[in-house]
């Protein structure tokens, strides 16, 4: 009998790694890059996720391959445009057996919450990764507000 | 005659619940020429320190993980922490001493040179 809680959450454990393995089982051979898993970079435009850190808001972008030459950002207020090329990198000489990841240009941009400060913003590419820290403007920065 | 032992006894602990990370298949490219075969793949934010690529009886196992640390409120997030994990047949041609990769800018890049006795060679044509 499963009477307590946490043999119930070992059998859903036990049965959701069954199913990833049988996921991975099939797809191991040969994986078709569909739209399941949500992970490609889909359209040519990079991923993205946007955090807010009180007095600033932090940008990260996958970009695998993109080189700091090859990418640009633009902001105006609260428009931010992330642009950029990825050149192929195959090796000259060498016959193509797969290529899933191939070349391409992408262009995405953003409406921020709250206008930023485009002079002091900050951009890292590493790994891969792009992390950018956007202060906010003064007018948008939270004030803590003394009662009196 | 008491012979019945209590098997069903366990302990029981939280630390049983694990949380897994999703894992999905990086993209690659796969090249070759007569000296090597060259795989690229797509690794976004993953560290050096957390590739392990293993190769045993024609079989290379490509896996790395992505950490993340986020801190804030969350406006969007459209990717986080991931298992990038990928298996390939290689031919038992490969020298497995001498491959080695590189990782830049998140892209893998591994060499798996060809043995020797698998490399093609020319033969020459003596005048009789």
């Amino acid at each position: 009998m499963w009477t307590r809680v946490s043999d119930i959450d070992r059998m859903f454990g036990a049965m959701n790694l069954l199913h990833s393995r049988m996921n991975r089982l099939f797809t191991d051979y040969d994986r078709s890059y569909g739209t399941d898993a949500g992970w490609r970079v889909s359209g040519g435009t990079p991923k993205t996720n946007m955090y807010d850190l009180g007095d600033k808001l932090q940008v990260v972008a996958e970009l695998p391959g993109v080189a700091k030459e090859d990418l640009n950002v633009r902001i105006q207020g609260n428009y931010l445009e992330l642009s950029g090329s990825r050149k192929s990198d195959g090796p000259e000489g060498y016959k193509a057996h797969r290529i899933e990841r191939g070349s391409s240009t992408f262009t995405r941009s953003f409406t921020l919450p709250v206008d930023v400060d485009s002079e002091r913003v900050e951009a890292v590419l590493k790994d891969g990764v792009l992390k950018m820290i956007l202060p906010k403007v003064e007018a948008a920065k939270p004030k803590q507000i003394t009662v009196s | 005659m008491s012979e019945r032992k209590d098997i069903t006894t366990r302990q029981e602990s939280i630390s049983e619940r694990n949380i897994k990370i999703p894992t999905v298949a990086p993209l690659v490219d796969i090249y070759e020429n007569d000296e090597e075969i060259l795989l690229h793949a797509d690794m976004p934010g993953v560290k050096k320190e957390e590739i392990t690529i293993n190769i045993d009886n024609g079989r290379l196992e490509l896996s790395g993980i992505r950490k993340m640390e986020t801190s804030g409120a969350t406006g969007w997030e459209e990717f986080g922490e991931v298992e990038y994990q990928r298996v390939f047949s290689v031919p038992q041609s490969i020298d497995v001493g001498k491959v080695n990769a590189e990782l830049s800018d998140g892209v893998l890049k591994l060499h798996l040179p060809k043995a020797e006795a698998a490399k093609p060679r020319v033969i020459e044509i003596k005048a009789a």
